[in-house]
């Protein structure tokens, strides 16, 4: 019962999204009131779902699949596989979700298109929970364009800015780039197996059905789905600019869901990527060195939104390294608590942007007495995701530090830890430069004021989730259950609690470094930036990214109106008229043969005849004399041929 | 007798809905031409009974089996001419599409206010051409429907187009005509080449290995008639040119029809004629097939890219994505086929709500340029939303028509041509970049002031859109009702057409 409904936790958010779209205006809450209510059920049955896993009331995994459409001999199921990591994700997932409506009442409050916001929200909770749900790969693409598509609206919901629209088309052309790498990837392991079942896969995967090349091959391509999905280097460079969307929905889309979508696709299908290691090894590489360069390129905006969105690359490149060495325990782990905290960090920055109408973090300082509630919240995010002891962070970035090294994979060790100090550090300046010191623009600082509680109740419950969750869940009796796999290193050896305190000193140096420089002032960090401007520049450019993307667009454009230059000029204007008009030419040229030679041909001959008759005419005289004459001129004619031949 | 044995035995129901359109046209050269309402309704009433009875036949019409409503009667004894209609899984989604999309430019054509009796009169006519195209069984009844529909379309672009009406109309005929000239000739080379002479599409079919020892260069003539006039309308690289044109061109509904239903009668003829019947022919060009509809989506999408005429751009998306229809093809796999033929349907259904909707913006502003608009999504809310849709259906987008139809292509193209396949995937990401381009300029950013005074769109508008929207949201979410038409008569085609290669 409790299984089988479980459709239609895709379902009722999905039909509430036109009933609000539509009528949301004659709703209660303008329709926010259906989607919030659609949502608060479905969190509570998340919940009770988890619950029951973890006592072992439900048996998982659990599928359950109806036939979609067919093709061939082939039929692509409509179904729903649940795992310990599909129930989390649900949990998270629709909690989110119901925060941040919760939350985006009091911040969307009096926006003229209140109604279609909520319902592009529940269209975007829906589709992300079909893509947990999803049994099958095919079902999975599809609930992965449609986040993608709700993304590109959300960030393009205010598109009056040009910025907004600009940033929406940005983000749905990247990660398009690598979804058709997904797509590929999809042909690859169909064309190889018929079928787009992931049970179905799994099993073939046990059986030892795919070749490592195929594996490689295949297991790669959907990396680059999730390469653009979950902005790792160098797709990332739309998520900065997806910041130009309303703060929820950075907070939801942006940094706890969608995101971490790739995450999620590569946990689940680590089937796949575990078969050959050589796939691991890239996926690793690729997410140490974005975690590196994201928490690099973190040090330097003044948009109190940018910096967190580059913290959410770098935290997403931790992950995939965290997959990478550790499996999808140690992967995972990070995904879900890291939902929460950087949830709490973007609302908690919303709700400043709110009350400063800025997102300069040099503009702000010392908000914490005007705004107390979101301070300690947002502080508690800092320390979270920093990897703070005892917050959740500490745990779930423990285990993938301890991973890596006992892995043994060196270069990426060292990036991950390189990484957690940096983060430590940039958090930490946010931290300071917005809520502590003296506030810098006293005009703005006279206007600021706490939010209301619709907002500050989902900073409050984030935040305590983001203390207790990992001290909760972690472990082998909770999460260990929920997601059991995990990579098992032969050499690796290394004393947990050695890992800990390793993590927590780089950590706390990272922030005290931050405390130095922004709170105590012992190095004037505008000198520093003067000193070291090229690098600030580098930094802040995104190391060239954007450019090098840029110069493809470019030229693809270049490329285009080339050929449609060729197209009309060469092609059509050219050869199809060309031809067209040859044929003009020849035909002038036959008619003018028509005309002149052979009718005056024609002419001739009437002509000859005519000259003719008027000369034979002259015999025809109607004198009986001479045409007996004639005649006997022509019998003497004939008598003289007949004696000669 | 019940309806059922009425409908599938007993009436000429395939007639019925072919001609039903032309006693229309001909009651409309009856009535007085100021009586503008009379012809509208006139028009109407016969376009909407040949809808309800193709709907009729569809409910009727058993995907499981082979020819069904067959009429079969001697026409021309001395020639051994046979009228004979039928319809299977392939030609039964094109008679819908045909009927469905000719009844919603009807009512797009309700604004049309110059010399109202002659265009219903072509414009009926033109639709009883079309079907015939798809019901015909019989090469000669083939080739007049086929012939058929030249001279409608002639005059509505010749008549009611734009400021290059007459080139365009000249054209169109002129390119079209050419390629047909060679599938006459192919005809008659089969008629000869068969025992006894036959022109019957379905006996040449199953006679095909006689054909071959007609020898190669008898088989690749005759296939490269029939593909010359195959694909000049459908069009492939190179023979596209005339399509951009005759659609900037021709007024809305004709557009309409032209990407809707006449393109699709080139896709059609491919799988009818060329692949299963001549099969050594089919294996020696394949490959090109292939590499021409590469050329077709990636050149395609990257000329729509250049455009700054909506109405350009859409057509150049339409050679885009008729890339995708022979990539589907060239698969040569019942995959690849349920994929083409499918996404000949959904690109009917989109790119018809595409042109309509360009129709509704430029009736009001009476310019198509992309860069003269802005900011439109805050004055006019439901022409952008809906025209968004239908941009997000056309570059695939999941849960909308096209997304399941292109991607059976692609996946039925990419078991044997696998490199071609996947650069072809490039294009996906051209057609979203002009799409998203598209919506940007006209819908996003500040309002371009010049255009506040724009109105949204109005019922007759809304009445002729909204049928095709609501088609591309159910086709979308629930594919198994297009593909589960067509899949078995597909697959018993791809074997058959494997088993000759």
């Amino acid at each position: 019962m409790m299984l089988d409904l479980v459709p239609l936790l895709f379902f009722l958010p999905l039909l509430s999204f036109p009933v609000v779209l539509f009528f949301g205006r004659w709703l209660p809450l303008k329709g926010a009131g259906l989607t919030i209510a659609v949502m608060a059920g479905c969190f509570a049955w998340s919940l009770a779902l988890l619950a029951a896993a973890l006592l072992g009331a439900v048996e998982l995994p659990y599928s359950f699949s109806i036939s979609w459409f067919s093709f061939d001999i082939y039929d692509v199921a409509l179904g729903v596989y649940l795992d310990g990591l599909t129930v989390t994700m649900l949990c998270v997932v629709t909690l989110v979700s119901l925060l941040v409506q919760i939350y985006s009442l009091g911040y969307m409050q009096g926006d003229s298109r209140f109604s279609r916001y909520y319902s592009y929200m529940t269209l975007f909770t829906a589709s992300m929970l079909g893509l947990v749900l999803a049994d099958n790969m095919l079902v999975l693409f599809a609930c992965w364009e449609l986040v993608g598509l709700c993304s590109y609206l959300l960030i393009g919901f205010w598109f009056e800015k040009p910025e907004a629209a600009q940033a929406s088309r940005k983000a749905f052309i990247t990660t398009k780039l690598g979804d058709l790498g997904f797509a590929i990837g999809l042909y690859v392991i169909f064309t190889h197996t018929g079928t787009f079942s992931i049970p179905s896969l799994q099993e073939m995967a046990r059986a030892g059905f795919f070749a490592p090349g195929v594996a490689l091959w295949s297991s790669l391509l959907l990396f680059c789905g999730a390469m653009g999905k979950s902005a790792q280097v160098p797709l990332f460079v739309w998520l900065p600019d997806a910041m130009e969307g309303p703060t929820p929905v950075s907070a939801l889309i942006h940094a706890a869901t969608m995101v971490a979508a790739g995450v999620f696709m590569v946990a689940k299908l680590f089937f796949l990527f575990e078969i050959n290691p050589t796939a691991l090894i890239v996926v690793g590489f690729i997410g140490a060195a974005t975690a590196f360069l994201a928490a690099l390129m973190g040090l330097v905006p003044e948009d109190i939104k940018r910096v967190l969105a580059y913290s959410t690359v770098s935290q997403l490149g931790y992950m995939m390294a965290g997959l990478a060495v550790g499996g999808p325990q140690v992967g995972s782990f990070h995904l879900v608590t890291h939902a929460m905290f950087k949830a709490l960090l973007f609302l908690g920055a919303g709700s400043v942007i709110h009350a400063m109408h800025t997102n300069d973090i040099w503009k702000m300082g010392a908000l914490s007495v005007r705004m107390p509630i979101t301070f300690v919240t947002f502080a508690i995010g800092v320390l979270a995701l920093s990897g703070i002891f005892p917050l959740s962070g500490f745990y779930s970035k423990d285990e993938i530090l301890h991973a890596a090294l006992n892995s043994g994979n060196w270069p990426v060790t060292i990036l991950l830890f390189s990484t957690s100090a940096l983060t430590a550090f940039y958090m930490t300046r946010v931290l300071v430069l917005v809520f502590l010191g003296s506030a810098r623009d006293r005009e703005r600082y006279g206007h600021s004021h706490e939010s209301p509680a619709s907002m500050t109740a989902p900073l409050v419950i984030l935040a305590a989730l983001s203390v207790v969750m990992g001290f909760l869940m972690h472990g082998e009796h909770v999460w260990g259950k929920l997601v059991p796999h995990k990579l098992e290193h032969e050499h690796g050896h290394v004393p947990a609690i050695l890992v800990a305190l390793l993590s927590s000193v780089v950590a706390l140096s990272g922030m005290a470094a931050a405390f130095g420089v922004y709170f105590y002032r012992w190095i004037d960090a505008a000198k520093v930036k003067e000193r070291f401007d090229v690098i600030w520049l580098f930094l802040y450019d995104r190391m060239g990214f954007d450019r090098f993307w840029l110069a493809w667009v470019k030229l693809s454009y270049k490329l285009a109106d080339a050929l449609a230059w060729l197209d009309y000029h060469a092609l059509d204007q050219g050869l199809v008229d060309g031809q067209g008009s040859l044929t003009r030419q020849l035909s002038r040229a036959s008619e003018w043969i028509d005309r002149y030679i052979i009718d005056n041909l024609v002419d001739l001959w009437g002509w000859i005849s005519l000259w003719a008759g008027s000369r034979v005419r002259v015999t025809v005289s109607g004198f009986v004399q001479s045409y007996l004459l004639y005649v006997i001129l022509g019998i003497s004619l004939i008598f003289a041929a007949r004696m000669y031949f | 007798m019940s309806f059922e044995t009425l409908v599938t035995s007993s009436l000429p129901i395939l007639s019925l809905i072919t001609f039903l359109p032309l006693i229309g046209a001909l009651v409309i050269l009856i009535v007085d031409q100021t009586k503008v309402k009379t012809i509208q309704k006139i028009g109407l009433a016969f376009s909407g009974s040949a809808l309800l009875v193709s709907a009729i036949a569809l409910i009727y019409f058993d995907p499981s089996r082979q020819f069904q409503f067959v009429e079969d009667y001697a026409w021309i004894p001395a020639l051994s001419v046979r009228y004979l209609m039928g319809a299977d899984g392939l030609s039964m989604p094109f008679v819908v599409l045909t009927t469905l999309l000719t009844f919603v430019s009807l009512i797009a054509s309700l604004s049309i206010e110059n010399r109202v009796k002659e265009y219903w009169f072509w414009f009926l006519l033109l639709e009883t051409g079309m079907l015939g195209v798809f019901e015909s069984l019989d090469f000669f009844l083939f080739y007049v429907f086929w012939e058929i529909t030249l001279v409608p379309m002639y005059f509505l672009i010749g008549v009611w187009g734009g400021p290059k009406k007459e080139y365009a109309a000249t054209k169109f005929f002129l390119y079209t005509l050419f390629g047909s000239v060679f599938m006459l000739l192919s005809i008659i080379g089969l008629y000869f080449a068969s025992t006894p002479h036959t022109l019957n599409m379905l006996e040449l079919t199953a006679q095909r290995n006689e054909l071959l020892k007609m020898g190669m260069t008898f088989q690749v003539l005759v296939f490269l008639g029939f593909y010359l006039a195959f694909a000049i309308k459908v069009p492939l690289f190179p023979f596209h040119t005339w399509l951009p044109l005759a659609h900037v061109e021709a007024p809305t509904a004709v557009s309409v029809i032209l990407a809707g239903v006449l393109l699709k009668m080139g896709g059609y003829g491919l799988m009818r004629v060329n692949l299963p019947m001549f099969p050594e022919a089919t294996k020696l060009f394949i490959f090109p097939l292939v590499v021409i509809s590469f050329i077709n989506i990636v050149y395609g999408a990257l000329c729509a890219l250049a455009q700054k005429d909506m109405k350009r751009m859409v057509a150049y998306s339409s050679v885009n994505h008729m890339g995708y229809v022979g990539l589907g093809l060239a698969s040569l796999t019942a995959t690849g086929f349920n994929g083409a033929v499918f996404q000949m349907v959904n690109h009917g259904i989109i790119t018809g709500s595409l042109f309509l909707l360009v129709g509704v913006i430029y009736d009001r502003a009476h310019t198509r340029d992309i860069d003269a608009f802005g900011g439109l999504g805050a004055k006019t809310p439901m022409f952008a939303g809906i025209m968004t849709l239908a941009c997000m259906a056309s570059l695939g987008l999941p849960g909308l028509a096209g997304f399941v139809s292109e991607f059976l292509c692609f996946l039925g193209a990419f078991g044997p041509w696998k490199i071609w396949t996947g650069l072809s995937v490039a294009g996906i990401l051209v057609t979203a970049g002009f799409f998203l381009r598209m919506i940007q300029k006209v819908f996003l950013g500040p309002l371009n002031e010049k255009w506040a005074g724009l109105t949204d769109m109005n019922a007759r508008e809304y009445a002729a859109v909204l049928p095709l929207a609501a088609l591309t949201v159910i086709l979308g979410v629930y594919p198994r009702w297009g593909l589960d038409l067509m899949n078995d008569t597909l697959t018993a085609l791809a074997a058959f057409v494997k088993s000759g290669v």
